[in-house]
């Protein structure tokens, strides 16, 4: 996270960088190009300096772009190994592992002369012939690799067991079957005792075995946890990776019900038991709570891992909080919140990946950042990507805020819900909405009436945007929300946002309705609009129009099963006089329904009809204006509204049935659900890739806990002996507690410290090879437990998909 | 898994610099460059490609102009490793070729490019992350740096005295030197030296004819006002860049102070560890005195490294959001920046203010107020001793120096031109390609009054004339009303209304105007300036102890020259909204 590039780059102003590229921007300067003979005379020179400029010319070839052929120095290059000048190894070295698929005939040539090398006085020199060898992508050589390594992993110099280690990767990918010897040699180096041997050892066995021979790893477990501090960054990641697979694998999840622990309150209600009673007989689910205990070996591992949040490398630290985060969620967590809140300050490359995984953390356990709410205040030079992440955040910690803080983040979103890009505007409209759904009433309300507000603005966008998502909250509630449509209606007469005009005739058709069956008269307010809208219909778009037909058809509905049922109640109840009338009017009502719908365009002049057959009975006024309203639509431009309106007309035809249309019309509408854009992230393990670009990558998947009692058996975890007792000796003579490298380092600079080697690597070998053959019944019960535990996952992840569809399905209805 | 399989760089204008293959047949880079830029100019760090075969995952970093590429395709990796991985890369590269990274640098030494390149990573896993360790492994001719470090005229010359000196005692020290007596047999190869570095971060047997210690703290502001001035946000994010040049194994002690803040919170380490929040260290830090002293003892590598990394919260820890306190003024910055939008006849002007914050002015005392103007000219005004004070100073930390102000205003994409700039003092331009106005003013013409700047902007020709008529469509004339006081006027219609705006339409579209122009207005302005000599944390450092006791292969005599530096930087840093 901390690069002094960046650094660099601060102190030394923008000036001195242009001014150098333009020193720099001509034509790009390289060595005059030389032809090839005379390169090859070059490496074929005597003198160092010479040999080692035809190499350098090679390797420039090499690299250029468009890339040369240096195919044919081959030979030549490998004649130069010969030569006792260390100073030209690294670029043969360089050039041959390039080269070697190539032209592997060739390559073989200059196994012998890397051989004697491995046996070279200089330790640094034994790793590079070793690191080479290995590299060497010729199937053949596998055996000589594998022989190469199991001699480097009983090398006394530290470099070579570091080398051995990383080559062990290589001579797998090589060949496979020689899995079994690697699996050995690495065996061995996980229980080295230099720290930086150990780390890469860590790290070739996560590229090696996976997750497969964790057995291997029993045995150096406390070791390993207690040397964590000492590895450099890239062992850390692996062992901090290898180690939560691990934990999940052999500690199994032990919890305890144990009556709610007795927090302050509860002890002052008990205090004042006798001044309240009532709480009392609550105590039955809440007061208990599950405990997890921790194995001793875990707790070890997760303290271990502590000062790591400490370190420059943001992956470490987004490593230690995914183990807090799988492993011991309550007790660690908290303290890994901080550091992750420190990664926003990096470059920016880093801090958008590292918000991904906040929000992910966030989403588990969104309390924890609400101190640090001021950390995801927008700014308006970040990028798109950024700002919807911390808008996602800044919504996931609105219901635990104070009230306080609830209104500065409301103001915030309000803010950016009028900037000039439509992408923020939608994106914090949204974010209000997601806000508007917390539990607490009065701050939803706050939101409700902040998104009512935007409905002025002159933004047809952010009107549009506001729109949905109120439509949305009011469906999730009606009925509290019956005065809000109204006041929406009254917006009507000044919104020009067809999406906005449109969602509130909608609203209006499905929940303004019901208002009138209190007054006792029908339709109410929705009627009311209904008339309003058809007068100004040819002004509307489609959209609206659409809607208006729509919402006639409703109240209309309404108004003939409302009439249906008075003229049930009156049959019931008024028994005598009125049962003679009412079926006459039902008649004459039907024969006139008939008339408009078999021939709308005589409708005016049925109706004249029939207001004048009847003399008194006119025709009621929502019918008139369905009728209307049908004969707008019948006139429409577009057919998929004139298609409709007839639907509804062949629905509506008969007034005594309605069923069938109320089946169609009234059905109640299923809520909408806007869940947390990263929602669907949610089964991605923290710190994947997959987490950040949203699709599974076949990444290792985390186990989950281990069925308690089929675990591997804890006396796995006691050491060998010795070597526990030296490094643990060197710890106590530094400080207790968090010991860095470099104090460890100042005793072995100590005159005569020195970094001591491994002397017993052959007996280790023999020792651990004893142990393999004792232990492999164990491995076997571990198979069958991981391929259960496979399955069940699997099971799990396609029940979240189907829930997940089926939310998608109800986000599409309306 | 975690492999990296290969690193592409290119160069400022996407030409192929190099490509290494570490392991694996990676997508080619100029397979993945077209899809890399066919998105939107921040590009995310990490790009999925399903459409490739095999699908890859992009990982790309941007390091002074240069891109560097790290294409995926196997299984799952964790992005932030390769991402850090990159950046190794690229501090690796720049330990080596010297600050900034050009094109050309690279271009002149691709074999010691390919020996990094080749040492950072081991067919793909990563095992050496230590720029300064590197040196013992990778083969320089001096001739190479020297040309390097010579011709092109390197700023961060960490490495230039070690191989500069011509003497014997230089030569068979530094790790990149390579030895010629002779005929070269005897060739000294540092890796025979030793069997590696005992300190993973540090390269072995440095030497150095001068011995040197530098510490630059470096502090990026971060503040954000709300519209009524009040602060939401303000934090400075510091970083520690050390530079040690001492031969031997040096063992330091660094010990810094709050100047004031966090008081009453315990011992100095205790206050020290209250302002420094969530830090992070280079390896070499012990981690245990940090936490019981509140002193950073460390053995550093050799050359330039990031010692430290910090954040401190400027509003304090336990602000409430109530508080008076949480004002501008109170923050000591050298400016402020204040902005008006709406203004002129019709709506269409804005003002931008920059001003000198009006301190609260409760801690400062009438002498430290009266010292200062002695200090510094007369400009002094009374301020709180954290604060910044003004002068002509050459950047030390007694009369900080302060470069130029600039205020960046962003304008919606609508705004079709700004007609008039009229600065007060500085200049003033509008930048139509990123739709900004950009407005200079050097620090001394910038005086205790202030600075404005007005400008008149013009939207997108539709809305000019008589625009205002139409885009009020035909529902103006049906007003209804649902109030439920006035059930009888509701139902009173459009005729009466429509009367009443015909009446009145050159305030119609008066008010249509300033409306319009209402969104064409800046919702935000930026200010950036970098001030030297100055921490807005108030931190300072308090001493650099060498430990002659623990430290190694350096004369007792030896007292290393210390360089202090501190800089406060504002890259459009400091945000206003409107």
């Amino acid at each position: 996270m901390e690069s002094i590039s960046r650094i660099s780059s601060l102190l030394e102003t923008a000036r001195d960088l242009t001014l150098e590229a333009a020193r720099d921007a001509g034509p790009r300067k390289s060595t005059r190009p030389l032809p090839a003979p005379q390169i090859k005379k070059l490496l074929d020179s005597r003198q160092e300096r010479e040999v080692l400029d035809g190499l350098r010319r090679i390797i420039a070839m090499q690299y250029a772009n468009p890339p040369q052929a240096t195919l044919t120095f081959f030979p030549a290059v490998l004649k130069t190994l010969s030569h006792p000048y260390p100073s030209t190894r690294p670029l043969v070295y360089n050039y041959l592992i390039h080269h070697a698929e190539l032209d592997p005939d060739t390559a073989l040539l200059s196994i012998n002369t890397i051989q004697k090398s491995l046996s070279d006085s200089n330790p640094r020199v034994r790793a590079m012939a070793l690191k080479t060898m290995a590299g060497i992508r010729v199937p053949v050589i596998s055996q000589i690799v594998s022989l190469a390594i199991k001699k480097g992993v009983s090398d006394l110099s530290p470099l070579v067991r570091k080398a051995a280690a990383l080559a062990c990767v290589k001579c797998v990918r090589l060949d496979e079957t020689t899995r079994p010897q690697v699996e050995e040699y690495l065996a061995v180096l996980l229980a080295d005792k230099q720290y930086y041997v150990a780390g890469a050892a860590v790290q070739a066995f996560m590229e090696v075995c996976s997750t497969e021979r964790l057995d291997l790893i029993h045995p150096v477990y406390r070791r390993l946890c207690r040397m964590v501090v000492d590895m450099d960054e890239w062992g850390q990641l692996a062992l901090l990776k290898l180690m939560t697979l691990y934990a999940r694998r052999c500690f199994p999840r032990q919890t305890k019900r144990t009556k709610r622990a007795q927090t302050r309150e509860q002890k002052a209600r008990d205090f004042y038991e006798d001044l309240e009673p009532e709480t009392q007989p609550q105590s039955s689910e809440a007061d208990y709570e599950e405990i997890s205990i921790a194995d001793p070996d875990l707790t070890l591992f997760l303290t271990s891992i502590a000062p790591l949040l400490q370190s420059r490398t943001s992956a470490v630290i987004l490593a230690v909080a995914r183990a807090y985060l799988y492993l011991g969620p309550s007790t660690h967590l908290p303290a890994a919140i901080g550091p992750l809140i420190a990664l926003l300050r990096s470059p920016q490359d880093i801090q958008q990946v590292a918000l991904h995984n906040m929000v992910q953390v966030c989403l588990a356990q969104p309390s924890l950042f609400v101190p640090y709410y001021r950390h995801f205040l927008l700014r308006s030079t970040e990028a798109p990507n950024t700002r919807g992440l911390k808008l996602e955040v800044l919504t996931l910690i609105f219901p635990s805020c104070t009230p306080e803080i609830q209104s500065l983040l409301l103001a915030e979103l309000e803010h950016f819900s009028r900037s000039p890009d439509p992408a923020l505007v939608r994106e914090s409209v949204r974010a209000i909405g997601r806000c508007a759904q917390s539990p607490n009433p009065t701050s939803s309300r706050r939101c409700l009436a902040l998104l009512l507000n935007q409905l002025h603005s002159s933004d047809d966008n952010l009107v549009g945007e506001a729109m949905q998502v109120i439509r949305h909250l009011i469906q999730r509630s009606p009925t509290e929300h019956r005065k809000t449509v109204i006041r929406l209606a009254k917006n009507l007469d000044h919104l020009t946002s067809a999406t906005a005009r449109a969602g509130i005739v909608w609203l209006v058709g499905e929940f303004a309705d019901g208002a009138g069956d209190e007054v006792g008269r029908s339709g109410g307010v929705a009627a009311d609009v209904w008339r309003i809208l058809a007068k100004g219909y040819a002004g509307e778009g489609e959209e609206v129009r659409g809607q208006i037909v729509g919402l006639g058809a409703k109240v209309y509905l309404r108004w003939l099963n409302q009439r249906k049922k008075e003229k049930e109640e009156k049959m019931t109840n008024g028994a005598g006089g009125e049962l003679l009338l009412s079926p006459t009017v039902e008649e004459n009502h039907d024969g006139e329904e008939r008339g408009f719908t078999e021939d709308a365009l005589t409708d005016q002049s049925a109706a004249n009809a029939a207001q004048q057959q009847e003399g008194k009975e006119t025709s009621h006024p929502i019918e008139l204006l369905w009728q209307h309203t049908l004969l707008l639509a019948r006139y429409t431009p577009s057919y998929h509204l004139r298609d409709r309106a007839r639907l509804y007309r062949a629905l509506l035809a008969i007034p005594s049935s309605t069923e069938l249309a109320s089946l169609l019309l009234l059905a109640p509408k299923p809520v909408p659900q806007a869940p947390s854009p990263s929602e669907s992230r949610r089964e991605y393990l923290l710190g994947s890739a997959s987490l950040i670009v949203g699709e599974d990558l076949r990444g290792v998947a985390l186990p989950e806990w281990v069925e308690e009692g089929r675990e591997p058996d804890a006396g796995l975890r006691d050491e060998a002996g010795d070597g526990l007792a030296e490094y643990v000796g060197q710890r106590e003579s530094g400080r207790a507690g968090t010991v860095s490298a470099g104090e460890r380092l100042d005793g072995l600079l100590a005159p005569g410290g020195g970094v001591g080697p491994a002397k017993k690597g052959g007996r280790t070998l023999d020792a651990w090879l004893d142990e393999e053959e004792g232990k492999e019944s164990s491995g076997e019960s571990e198979g069958s437990v991981e391929s259960e535990e496979a399955t069940s996952t699997e099971d799990e992840t396609e029940e979240e998909s189907e829930s997940e569809s089926e939310s998608e399905e109800a986000g599409l209805v309306k | 898994m975690s492999a990296i399989e290969a690193v592409h760089i290119f160069d400022e204008h996407n030409n192929l610099l190099l490509t290494h293959t570490y392991t694996g047949r990676p997508s080619p880079p100029l397979v993945l460059l077209p899809l890399y830029l066919q998105h939107a100019a921040p590009r995310p760090s990490v790009l999925y490609f399903p459409s490739l075969h095999p699908p890859t995952v992009l990982y790309s970093i941007v390091q002074d102009n240069l891109l560097f590429f790290s294409p995926s395709s196997g299984n799952d990796t964790e992005p932030l490793l390769v991402l850090e991985f990159l950046h190794r890369v690229a501090d690796a590269l720049e330990e080596f070729l010297g600050s900034p990274l050009l094109a050309s640098k690279i271009a002149a030494n691709y074999d010691i490019v390919a020996q990094i390149l080749a040492e950072v990573a081991d067919a793909g896993t990563v095992c050496h992350g230590e720029a300064n360790a590197l040196r013992d492994v990778v083969e320089t001719e001096p001739g190479v740096l020297n040309n390097l470090l010579g011709k092109v005229g390197l700023p961060g010359n960490a490495a230039v005295p070690g191989l500069q000196g011509g003497g014997p005692l230089a030569m068979s020290g530094s790790g990149g030197g390579i030895q010629r007596t002779g005929s070269g047999l005897s060739a000294l190869q540092p890796a025979q030296t030793a069997q590696g570095s005992a300190i993973p971060w540090r390269r072995n047997n440095v030497k150095h004819t001068s011995n040197e210690l530098y510490v630059d703290i470096v502090e990026t502001l971060s503040v954000t006002l709300a519209p009524s001035g009040r602060l939401l946000s303000a934090f400075a994010y510091g970083s520690i860049a050390f530079t040690s040049k001492v031969s031997g194994v040096p063992d330091l002690l660094l010990s810094l102070s709050t100047g004031g803040k966090g008081a009453g919170m315990g011992n100095r380490g205790d206050q020290l560890r209250a302002v420094m929040e969530r830090t992070v260290f280079h390896p070499c830090v012990r981690l245990g005195r940090w936490k019981t002293e509140g002193v950073l003892s460390f053995v550093p590598p050799d050359g330039r490294f990031a010692l430290c990394g910090y954040e401190v919260d400027l509003l304090g820890p336990e602000v409430t959001l109530t508080a008076g306190k949480s004002t501008y003024g109170s923050l000591g910055l050298p400016a402020g920046v204040e902005i008006t939008v709406g203004l002129g006849s019709s709506g269409n002007e804005f003002e931008v203010r920059l001003t000198q914050p009006t301190t609260s002015g409760g801690g400062a005392s009438i002498a430290t107020a009266s010292l200062q103007s002695n200090l510094s000219g007369g400009s002094g005004i009374g301020s709180r001793s954290s604060s910044y004070k003004p002068g002509v100073g050459t950047g030390d930390s007694k009369a900080p120096s302060l470069d130029k102000f600039t205020v960046r205003v962003p304008l919606p994409t609508a705004v079709r031109s700004v007609t008039e700039l009229r600065p007060s003092k500085g200049e003033a331009h509008w930048n139509p390609v990123d739709g900004s106005v950009e407005w200079r003013v050097a620090a001394k013409d910038f005086g205790p009054l202030g600075a404005v700047l007005r400008c008149t902007i013009q939207g997108p020709l539709a809305a000019d004339g008589d625009g205002a008529g139409a885009v009020l469509n035909g529902m103006t004339a049906t007003t209804y009303d649902y109030n439920d006081d006035e059930p009888a006027s509701a139902y009173q219609t459009s005729d009466g209304q429509e009367k009443q705006s015909n009446g009145v339409p050159a305030q119609v579209s008066r008010e249509a105007k300033v409306e319009k122009s209402r969104e064409l207005m800046p919702t935000s302005t930026t200010l950036s300036f970098s001030v030297k000599g100055w921490l807005a944390s108030g931190l300072r450092v308090e001493s650099l102890l060498l430990d002659n006791k623990k430290s190694r292969g350096l004369g007792p005599e030896v007292k290393p020259y210390k360089g202090v530096k501190y800089l406060t930087v504002s890259r459009e840093g400091i945000e206003l909204r409107c």
